[in-house]
């Protein structure tokens, strides 16, 4: 199958990752466990975009809120609509990263770096400036390493047996958005 | 913008292919050989090429200044004139009112309205400014990865064929199926591919 067709017919499993990451986070308060590595915290804040259909009849929904505010994107599951986009808050060791991820494609956007000491080197000097390119990278590449972390926990749990207990979990939490 | 300062926005791609061992001296080869080539003096419709990530007139990478550790920093480079349909329609128009005036003919010939249309385009494109768009990237030679700072898919096809031109390198975005191709067992693979779309309500 070509690059193009696996786009098309293979969009859900980074839907379900992001809608699978959202719960993982809420079921903790915001924090999942990576095994040999402890707790990192992800929060889904802000803002989101559900999708519905395919094609021409795809619909969007974009939703604005707090935290665990956003009940109307979780209304939005109850409907059938599939999370595409989150604004995502990870902390790791001392790190921050702010980003939305883009789930079919796997798009980072809007990437926020953690603060770090090393920005403020000298431009002119070429090992300074080598030096905050290598540690840019760095970030860039963990915040990727990470997300590929969690995204590997998904993957196993999505092909093995633990599927239908972890599916029975995540319905009844899109289920409580009914009731709210 | 996004790779060197503030808030970015990137996806992955692996890199596949073979590199030759002088690895720097041939990737120093072809970036100079594929570098910007500038078109502001020049009638070109469009340039592309690659420049310093630091200063998108620097093409001559002074002690390669593209490269960071095991990583090749670079910018794609984009310079293309373009004028609205709007402005072309417009100069066409005109011209054909003074021909019709000149000629005292009530309506001009299709293949002379082609023509018309053709001549007017050439001649507002060669008058147009060229707009430069230069996008970002970071290819690490350790995993064969590359990270492109843009999501603007007309941006990443020109990426991946300059990429190949320059290196003879194929780019394969890394969407999450073919990420998770990377991180599962070969048996685990299999079941990837058998999995569909479930519902969550």
């Amino acid at each position: 199958m070509d690059l193009v067709d696996l786009i098309a017919e293979k969009r859900f499993i980074g839907q379900e990752f992001l809608t699978w990451l959202w719960w993982k986070s809420e079921e903790r308060g915001g924090v999942v466990e990576l095994p040999g590595e402890g707790d990192i915290v992800v929060v889904f804040e802000k803002h989101m975009l559900l999708e519905y259909g395919e094609g021409d009849s795809n619909e969007s929904l974009i939703c604005r809120g707090l935290q665990t505010e956003l009940q109307e994107a979780r209304t939005g599951l109850v409907m059938g609509k599939k999370l595409e986009q989150a604004r995502i808050q990870l902390v790791y060791n001392d790190y921050e990263w702010n980003f939305t991820m883009a789930a079919a494609l796997m798009e980072f956007r809007n990437v926020k770096l953690p603060k770090t000491g090393g920005e403020t080197g000298n431009e002119n000097d070429p090992e300074a400036r080598e030096g905050m390119v290598l540690e840019r990278i760095f970030l860039f590449e963990e915040l990727i390493r990470l997300m590929l972390d969690l995204f590997r926990i998904f993957l196993q749990i999505r092909i093995g047996n633990e599927w239908r207990d972890e599916l029975v979990k995540i319905r009844q939490w899109v289920g409580k958005a009914e009731r709210v | 913008m996004g790779f060197i300062k503030g808030s970015a926005s990137y996806v992955r791609f692996a890199v596949e292919g073979d590199l030759p061992e002088n690895i720097w001296d041939f990737i120093a080869d072809r970036v100079v050989s594929f570098a910007f080539k500038d078109i502001d003096d020049t009638y070109d419709e469009d340039s592309l090429g690659w420049v310093s990530v630091l200063n998108m007139f620097d093409t001559e990478f002074d002690f390669a200044s593209y490269a960071a550790g095991n990583y090749v920093t670079l910018s794609m480079r984009l310079d293309e004139r373009k004028v609205s349909s709007a402005i072309v329609n417009k100069f066409v128009q005109k011209k054909e009112e003074e021909i019709k005036k000149e000629k005292q003919i009530q309506k001009i010939p299709r293949s002379m309205r082609v023509e018309i249309k053709e001549s007017i385009q050439n001649e507002l494109l060669r008058k147009a400014l060229a707009v430069p768009s230069v996008f970002d990237l970071c290819w690490n030679l350790e995993n064969s990865t590359l990270i492109f700072f843009s999501t603007n898919k007309k941006a990443q096809a020109l990426l991946e064929d300059l990429f190949k031109e320059s290196f003879g390198l194929t780019l394969v975005q890394q969407i999450p199926y073919v990420c998770g191709e990377h991180l599962l067992e070969e048996g685990e693979i299999d079941q990837l591919a058998l999995i569909t779309p479930d519902i969550f309500v």
